[in-house]
């Protein structure tokens, strides 16, 4: 198992989900599989951290020809960044799982499964068409999700994310097919392997054009101001399980295709969008936390504040620097634990009283205070309260702006002030004041209790002990940093 | 032992806190009492042990609990330093923070959420400690969040009423806008002066390394986030919303401790404010303005706690004064007094409120003075001390700033402080007589008080009474110990005695003034203030400036936040998406209409197709 551990991560949800359907295993099997499944996972992506060393490179890699005659290899690997998005990954999936204990169709699971393989696979590939099939392999379940099980305008939203995702998708294939091609013709050899691609050097316009198409799927993904009118409605309709996964998960597999790809192929280039995308950002932050003030939806209203705190790591990327770029690092973590839990906390209100709507609610902490303490616990490590990862994450990125400029730098920290006004007011109308809603609440259970622990622990000990975690990436983000500058201080 | 001090409370905030959420209903009074006040007092004791070492070795005691973060350049511990600053601040907040927990244990006997009362202080106490014994700008920056969540926490206690709820959200948000300013600071600190480290030894050493520019902009950035947290002029307006939480509260958090980090601030980046002093005389003219300001309407308010709270932003501005001028000593001392009355002031208070079944109205008070004896002399001692009557400890401290200003020449600064005085005498006495002499309205059955309530402020009085004694200086015939003591780098004046004196009369005279004024006004039949004048009705609605704050701000963002829902996102993006596919649809329809089935227009097509073919290939082939 531990050989092709990596293959082993990717698949197993896969595998035992395709068992589960051709035996047509009952729902209660189904969901012992799949949480099993997850836990498994888990197990050997901990035994994976374990072993893996912070001071080499690509690590446990895989590669293995699959259509030789064009070049398509089965090429995998992890290194620092794909570490942090595996153990992201694999560390939501049981509390998810735990999560949706009682849910009775059968699809869902499958999807869930389905879902897992696809993100771990998208981080896991250093082929670009490997990843481009797992980059849309993720994409079908949460169509399905959506369309089939959401709520609201399910249809139509899920056609909304699906369309503008695809079409951020199609060019950024354009993209990788003209690298490949572009590859045969100076080599004679047909390949798509990341590292083989990085070597080729175009015009810059070339560049600018081939940039452009990665760039759109990730802004889409991420998403950036102007291509996020799917994001509301496609967190507002989706099932809990697939908004986690959606904010989690898929909004920062945007910047990690930025990081990957964008700096491993062209980070000269990159500097050329630098502008345009720190000032789309630093919009984002607060057009995002501006708009979630009126939200009533809380769905919708952490949609919104996903988009703000996306857009602040985004810029962090953009901002080179070794201070914004851990910063942003670590907020790609702290920020995925903090997302999960306020999701999943809104799930578990629905679950109650099957309203997301803060205007039908209020006075929760009188009447569960359990349920209102993890909420607000949440809520708060979201505005990144210090003693929460969130905050060590948004201190850096702030130091990392103000090293590259001063304006930048005033506009970065506003980030302190944009999620409190929302979060506070917010907490206002849910947890205070009288109940306006007469349904019996029930307090949090032992297994809900236990499903949000982990996150909670997670999100203090990033906050009071960073030094546990930024060992893990340093060394390979500053050498990775230094090629970067190296590179581009070159091309000047 | 100094990580002890800090951690212990943390401990003990997270029992509590996990018991309580345990089981909500469960009573477990005396359990709660033992972890929720024991941890004070080994506080106390703790703090009190590291005082003694630190005045009997004049050394600095350092410690480290742990790395916190190492990126870049970028390496903070959290580490502990215990100067001569940060012993005086922990032996009077942890004392005065045990006294105020011993009368929480009293006040709060009866509420549901006991335990988590406790929890929310004990934490506080943590936070607090931590802000002040950190030896870097970072870990002091996490306390100055931590104990401004824990004020937000204790303001909405009361968590029903949803006007407690707005009050502490009004606070939270306000001082995160002074954090915006702090947080620009420090960053802006690191990256032009973290050469030899982000400790504030390691700064202050390499200070000279900033240019003076830079330094000034550090400067006044850092007194923003004083200014949300001290409650001065512009971003006051949450302190008088903030009584809103439980008594103890209102005593320890915003009277004694935490309102004074913002002093504590800028007497520890001194180092920084000695090299801008046009920032310093900013920062004493914000104080004065805010000191007056808040005196104004203290004198027209009606609610005990209330008065109080104007009477601390008005008393913190005068800490500012001291500072701002570079009389550090003088404005930490002011800090030192002022816990003392200002505690015992708010404590007397809530004692006053719950014997009468929380009433806060003093007009509809009156005559207590036989019925709450101890509370009236203890509370008569502290409105001696905070008018400034001597021998009681407000007199000496507020003394050493008004002579500050007076002899560096700031002689408006000076003025208004002065007018101040007066202002503070006469509406501290006419709350005290308003309260306990003038004739009570209606007959009280009062509440008997537990003794947890009473006895605190017998010790408390004892302080208000003595404090100033400890920095007395020499005009008096003292020798300033606290000054000495505190050895930071003050501004050296030259005052000659006489005018000490005459300053120090003057100061008496008027509070005597405003004592007796309030006396003839109040003593016998207290009237609650009309609005019969254009002014005083400005003062009554505290100038509006709520008010403001909801046109200039509040409204608008609301205003962007409906403009971005209704007209940005779905008319102008969605519009040019939907734009896109309307047009993508158009075509489609027209392309449709070609495939119509009919034979002789394929052929016509492929016709078209052909012709197109070799016309582009003839091109190509440069026939034509």
């Amino acid at each position: 198992m531990m050989d092709h551990i990596l293959s082993n991560i990717i698949f197993l949800p896969l595998i035992i989900a395709m068992v589960m359907g051709v035996v047509q295993a009952p729902v209660k099997v189904l969901r012992l599989g799949a949480f099993f499944s997850s836990v498994v996972t888990l197990f050997l992506v901990l035994w994976l951290a374990y072993h893996y060393d912070p001071h080499g490179g690509m690590q446990f890699v895989e590669q293995a020809p699959w259509i030789q005659s064009s070049g398509f290899t089965y090429f995998i690997g992890i290194d620092f960044l794909s570490l942090i998005m595996l153990l992201l990954i694999t560390l939501l999936m049981p509390p998810l799982y735990l999560y949706m204990m009682h849910e009775k169709r059968k699809g869902y699971w499958y999807n869930m499964m389905l879902l897992q393989t696809g993100v771990t696979g998208a981080v896991l590939s250093l082929d670009l068409v490997l990843f481009y099939l797992f980059w849309e392999t993720m994409l079908l379940p949460i169509f399905i999700m959506i369309g089939k099980y959401g709520n609201g305008l399910r249809q139509y939203n899920s056609m909304k994310i699906i369309l503008m995702t695809i079409l951020g998708s199609m060019s950024m294939l354009f993209s990788i097919m003209y690298l490949g091609y572009m590859y045969f013709e100076t080599t004679g050899v047909w390949s798509f392997a990341l590292q083989d691609l990085a070597t080729l050097d175009f015009d810059a316009q070339t560049f600018i054009w081939l940039a452009a198409g990665f760039l759109l799927a990730f802004a889409i993904k991420i998403p950036l101001v102007g291509f996020h009118t799917w994001m509301a409605p496609a967190y507002g309709s989706a099932p809990t399980p697939a908004v986690v996964i959606m904010s989690s998960i898929m909004a920062k597999l945007g910047i990690y295709g930025i990081w990957r790809f964008g700096f491993g192929l062209f980070e000269t280039t990159l500097i050329y969008y630098a502008p345009t995308i720190i000032v789309l950002a630093l919009i984002g932050l607060l057009y995002y936390a501006i708009r979630a003030i009126t939200e009533d939806n809380l769905r919708r209203m952490f949609a919104y504040s996903s988009g703000s705190h996306l857009s602040l790591i985004a810029l962090g990327i953009f901002l080179t620097n070794i201070y914004a770029w851990s910063g942003s690092l670590y907020f790609i973590g702290t920020h995925a634990l903090a997302s999960a839990g306020i999701f999943l906390m809104i799930g578990l209100l629905y679950k109650r009283f099957k309203t997301v709507h803060i205007s039908e609610l209020g006075g929760i902490a009188g009447k569960a205070p359990k349920f209102a303490f993890f909420f607000a616990f949440f809520a708060l490590s979201i505005a990144g309260l210090p003693g929460t990862g969130g905050f060590v994450a948004e201190l850096l990125i702030i130091i990392g702006a103000f090293k590259t400029n001063i304006w930048i730098g005033v506009f970065t920290a506003t980030t302190m002030l944009s999620a409190m006004v929302y979060i506070f007011w917010m907490l206002q109308r849910t947890l205070f004041g009288t109940a306006n809603n007469t349904t019996e609440f029930s307090d949090l259970n032992l297994r809900e209790v236990i499903l949000l622990l982990p996150l909670v622990i997670l999100l203090i000990l990033t906050g009071i002990a960073p030094s546990l975690f930024t060992p893990m990436f340093e060394p390979q983000l500053s050498l990775f940093l230094q090629d970067a500058l190296h590179a581009i201080g070159a091309s000047k | 032992m100094l990580s002890i001090i800090v951690v212990l409370p943390f401990f003990s905030a997270l029992l509590l806190g996990i018991v309580y959420l345990g089981n909500t209903k469960a009573k477990r009074y005396t359990f709660y009492t033992i972890i929720g006040v024991g941890t004070p007092m080994i506080m106390t004791l703790l703090s009190f042990i590291v005082t003694y070492q630190v005045i009997n070795g004049s050394d600095t005691l350092h410690t480290t609990l742990l790395q916190w973060i190492a990126i870049g350049d970028l390496n903070i511990s959290i580490a502990f330093m215990a100067d001569r600053l940060s012993v005086v601040m922990i032996s009077f907040i942890t004392f005065i923070g045990t006294l105020i927990h011993i009368y929480a244990a009293g006040y709060m006997k009866e509420d549901e959420a006991y335990g988590k009362f406790f929890a929310y202080f004990n934490l506080f106490m943590g936070s607090m400690l931590l802000l002040v014994l950190s030896d870097n700008p970072i870990m002091m920056f996490v306390g100055w969040e931590l104990v401004g969540l824990c004020s937000y926490l204790l303001i909405g206690f009361y968590h029903h009423d949803t006007a407690n709820i707005t009050a502490a959200n009004k606070a939270f948000i306000l001082n995160r806008v002074g954090d915006f300013g702090f947080i620009m600071a420090l960053a802006l600190l690191f990256v032009h002066g973290a050469e030899g480290g982000f400790t504030f030894e390691a700064i202050a050493t390499h200070i000279s390394a900033i240019d003076p520019e830079m330094l000034s902009l550090i400067g006044i950035l850092l007194f923003v986030g004083a200014m949300g947290k001290s409650a001065q002029i512009p971003l006051y307006v949450w302190l008088p919303d903030a009584m809103a939480g439980p008594t103890p509260v209102s005593a320890l958090i915003h009277a004694a401790t935490m309102v004074t980090a913002g002093v504590y601030m800028v007497a520890r980046y001194s180092f920084i404010y000695v090299e801008i002093p046009d920032v310093g005389i900013f920062i004493a003219s914000i104080g004065a303005a805010s000191a007056l300001f808040a005196a104004i309407i203290a004198c027209y308010q009606s609610d005990i706690k209330k008065i109080l709270a104007y009477s601390t932003m008005s008393q913190l501005g005068y800490m500012f004064i001291a500072v701002g001028l570079g009389a550090y000593s003088a404005g930490i001392f002011h800090v030192f007094t002022h816990a003392f009355f200002k505690a015992l002031l708010f404590m007397g208070a809530g004692a006053v409120i719950i014997a009468l079944h929380h009433e806060q109205n003093i007009f509809k008070m009156g005559g207590l003075k036989k019925h709450l004896k101890l509370v009236y002399i203890t509370m008569f001692i502290a409105t001696l001390a905070i008018s400034g009557i001597p021998p009681f400890a407000g007199f000496f401290s507020k003394d050493a700033i008004l002579v500050t200003a007076f002899t560096s020449e700031h002689y408006i600064i000076w003025g208004m402080g002065t007018l101040t005085a007066l202002l503070t005498a006469f509406y501290m006495f006419r709350m005290l007589f308003s309260v306990f002499h003038a004739q009570a309205k209606e007959e009280h059955k009062l509440q008997a008080l537990p003794k947890t309530m009473t006895q605190p402020l017998v010790v408390l009085a004892i302080g208000a009474a003595s404090a100033g004694f400890l920095g007395l200086n020499e005009a008096y015939g003292g020798h300033a110990l606290i000054n000495t003591f505190l050895s930071l780098p003050d501004m050296k004046l030259h005052v000659s005695h006489a005018t000490e004196y005459m300053l120090g009369g003057l100061n008496v005279i008027l509070a005597l003034l405003g004592m007796g004024l309030a006396y003839t006004l109040f003593a016998k039949n207290a009237e609650e203030a009309k609005e019969n004048t254009r002014f005083k009705s400005l003062v009554i609605h505290t100038f509006y400036i709520d008010e403001l704050y909801d046109i200039l701000i509040v409204k608008p963002l609301l205003k962007i936040s409906r403009l971005i829902e209704n007209i940005i996102d779905p008319k102008i993006f969605d519009g040019f998406i939907n734009l896109n596919i309307w047009g993508y649809l158009q075509s489609a329809e027209m392309f449709g209409t070609l495939q119509n089935g009919k034979v002789r227009y394929y052929a016509l097509y492929i016709l078209v197709g052909l012709s197109a073919i070799s016309c582009y290939m003839l091109i190509k082939l440069e026939v034509l």
